[in-house]
């Protein structure tokens, strides 16, 4: 094998010259319902600017955010018209999967178009993930979790989940009493303490978002590193007043 | 000829009904008389009185005029010509000030509108007045504005002030007003007016300051023509001097840290601050790292509060206070305000300079290229200079064997530019001639003036 290596930066983004940039981990939205870009690195986190207003969901991945507002569907190439209120999706490359809970329905996003799809899935729909043509649902029925695809053929359950529920691209993470739970088919199981989790998405590539508090004032938005190993979890700064 | 006399005698009064003058005092309005008697005003004082025209007709009025035409008067006042609409109001301020020692000081205050004029005549003494002199630990002067500073003193506590009150003058002064209003503030040693001071002589006083709770106590001390204000403030036993606690685990960067705050002892009374961070870095390339911050409010002051009788300190509503040690090394300061306490509590926390963290690194083929992505933060910003072995997939090393670069001057760019801490997201691509299959793995190391990391990658 005979191989000539040379040398050079790429180019980036923000620091195109240099090959340098600020290390970005993924966007939440926040208690204003603002989309925050958040940056650093594990344990040092800070918000970036404002970047869209009046959002009702959110999810990312290590390509694109999606932006859910009140009726439209927003990506960094474009805008579609979506059904009122907040959204759970995924997103898998170029394409996403959605669901709108007010109306009960799923659709596919892709280039921005939305394409509704006739999936009838029972209960209360959690969370969904998106690998390439397969979809998973979590879903809550009589106080249990299934996950089901969209035929409605049970894939597997979570037993001691009792608040929100995120699937991941290896697994699953969700909510039991006063603690996280990261369960995936190839890595140890992990707990983390943390009471009062109201949501959890999709920050990024390798974080998830969690929303615990009690809406009387202590709110406070958590960064949950996915990667296996390394699992920690963060509080991220909160808004300046 | 009857009918037009009558005329005339109406038409002026209702004219001079148009606009009307007034005295202010503590909002309560005097009308003003022929005569306006500012009384007895010191020597290089300056007595003041609110003056307000007020619209009492059914048209707006448009002033022309409104001086005080006088030796030593002045009318501080809107710039002429001004409306007044029906029913409003426009106030100034009369102000006489003289170092001439003289019976009476007259005046023309007259203010004239497109419908009427109306005027006063304004008058004033200037007599020798008494000096006062305040002793330590007051402080004050005899003005303008005369005032007395009570400074800062323990609730519960007194401050006795001393005071020696002079006649300047050759004769006899007669003090006819000596009386002091405040709550805190009386006098406690000292004549009852009227008294007199000869010519030269002096008398002397004491003012008791006797704060109940903390907080600022306002009040006045008038003395024949002059009036002095009082202040001070009163605040609580000092605490006993806070302990600043952290987690324990040494003190590194990128780091979220928890920060309790309590007392040796309890605390004789409630108390509340403001417990505030700030960032001193060791190197010059940046002046800051922003994201050294609180971080349940992503800002660098958090309220704390204590009750009496106990020893725990509540910041922001909470048992303890999150905060991130950012990327950069240097020394994080904690301080308190808003509380007396018995000694500094400020608090430093040394960030030492570390080799390089790498958060994350990831190394990937491409046709024609290796590209190689590492984010992490470069604590000294003195990052800089790497190296790069390749090794094929059995891990024997390939040619040309370590491949150095030095990209020092593209991170001191970089931080120079961000202004974010030292975190970073490099991205490294290396040209290939040929099959990059067999291409397994990558170590890299990274200098900076605090070691070297070194970091085994995996193509994938």
């Amino acid at each position: 094998m005979k191989l000539v290596l040379g040398l050079a930066f790429w180019a980036g983004c923000a620091f195109a010259q240099s090959g340098i940039e600020v290390p970005a981990i993924g966007a939440i939205v926040d208690s204003t319902g603002t989309l925050r870009l958040v940056q650093g690195v594990a344990g040092n986190f800070w918000l970036g600017p404002a970047k869209v207003w009046g959002v009702l969901s959110a999810a990312c991945s290590d390509r694109r955010c999606l932006v859910k507002t009140d009726s439209k569907i927003l990506s960094p190439t474009g805008e579609t018209d979506a059904p009122p209120g907040p959204a759970i999706f995924d997103i898998d490359g170029d394409e996403a999967i959605l669901f709108f809970p007010q109306q009960g329905i799923f659709a596919r996003w892709h280039a921005d178009t939305l394409d509704a799809l006739d999936w009838a899935v029972n209960g209360e729909i959690l969370s969904v993930r998106l690998r390439g043509a397969e979809t998973e649902i979590a879903v809550r029925r009589d106080g249990q979790v299934w996950i089901v695809r969209p035929d409605g053929s049970v894939v597997d359950s979570i037993g001691e989940s009792v608040g929100p529920v995120l699937l991941l691209p290896e697994g699953v993470l969700f909510a039991a009493a006063d603690e996280l739970v990261l369960r995936r088919q190839d890595a140890p199981e992990v707990r983390l303490p943390l009471s009062r989790a109201q949501s959890i998405t999709a920050m990024g590539a390798h974080y998830a978002a969690v929303h615990a508090g009690n809406h009387v004032g202590n709110d406070a938005i958590y960064a949950l590193r996915t990667e296996p190993g390394r699992e920690s979890l963060f509080l991220l700064p909160g808004d300046t007043p | 000829m009857r009918i037009a006399t009558l005329l005339a005698l109406v038409v002026p009064l209702v004219a001079s009904a148009q606009i009307a003058l007034f005295t202010v005092n503590n909002g309560a309005e005097v009308p003003i008389g022929a005569v306006l008697d500012l009384g007895k005003v010191a020597v290089g004082d300056t007595a003041s009185v609110r003056i307000r025209v007020r619209n009492i007709g059914t048209k707006t009025a448009n002033i022309t005029y409104f001086f005080a035409d006088g030796v030593g008067f002045s009318v501080d006042r809107p710039t002429l010509p001004f409306p007044i609409a029906p029913g409003s109001v426009q106030d100034a301020l009369l102000s006489f000030t003289q170092t001439t020692v003289a019976p009476l000081y007259p005046a023309n205050l007259r203010v004239d509108s497109d419908i009427n004029s109306v005027s006063a005549y304004v008058i004033a003494a200037v007599v020798v007045g008494p000096a006062l002199t305040v002793f330590p630990a007051c402080t004050g002067s005899n003005g303008p504005p005369p005032s007395i500073d009570f400074g800062p003193v323990q609730a519960g506590q007194v401050r006795l002030c001393n005071f020696s009150l002079q006649n300047p003058g050759a004769q006899d002064m007669t003090i006819s007003t000596f009386q002091i209003a405040g709550a805190a503030f009386h006098i406690s040693m000292g004549p009852s007016a009227p008294f007199t001071i000869p010519g030269g002589g002096a008398i002397t006083f004491v003012v008791n300051f006797t704060p109940g709770a903390a907080a600022s106590y306002t009040g006045s001390l008038a003395i024949a023509t002059r009036t002095y204000s009082l202040k001070g403030t009163a605040f609580n036993t000092p605490l006993p001097t806070p302990l600043l606690e952290f987690d324990s685990g040494s003190i590194q960067s990128a780091q979220q840290r928890r920060l309790t705050m309590r007392l040796p002892s309890a605390a004789a009374s409630s108390a509340s601050g403001s417990v505030a961070l700030a960032f001193l870095p060791d190197t010059t390339v940046a002046t800051d790292d922003p994201a050294v911050v609180f971080l349940a409010t992503g800002s660098r002051s958090l309220p704390f509060s204590v009750t009496q009788g106990s020893t725990l300190i509540s910041i922001g509503g909470q048992t303890s206070a999150m905060f991130q040690t950012g990327t950069t090394s240097g020394r994080i300061r904690f301080t308190l305000s808003g509380v007396v306490t018995a000694g500094d509590p400020t608090t430093l926390l040394t960030i030492p300079a570390t080799a390089m963290s790498i958060d994350s690194a990831i190394a990937t083929r491409r046709l024609g290229d290796l590209d190689i992505q590492l984010t992490g933060f470069d604590n000294t910003y003195s990052a800089g200079v790497m190296t790069f072995t390749f090794s094929d997939i059995s891990g024997q090393t390939l040619p040309p064997g370590a491949i150095r670069a030095d990209f020092t001057q593209d991170f001191r760019t970089f931080f120079t530019k961000a202004q974010a801490g030292s975190a970073f997201q490099v991205r490294v691509s290396f040209p290939v001639t040929g099959d990059t299959s067999g291409i397994g793995s990558v170590d890299v190391q990274l200098s900076n003036s605090a070691g070297i990391k070194s970091q085994h990658l995996i193509f994938q």
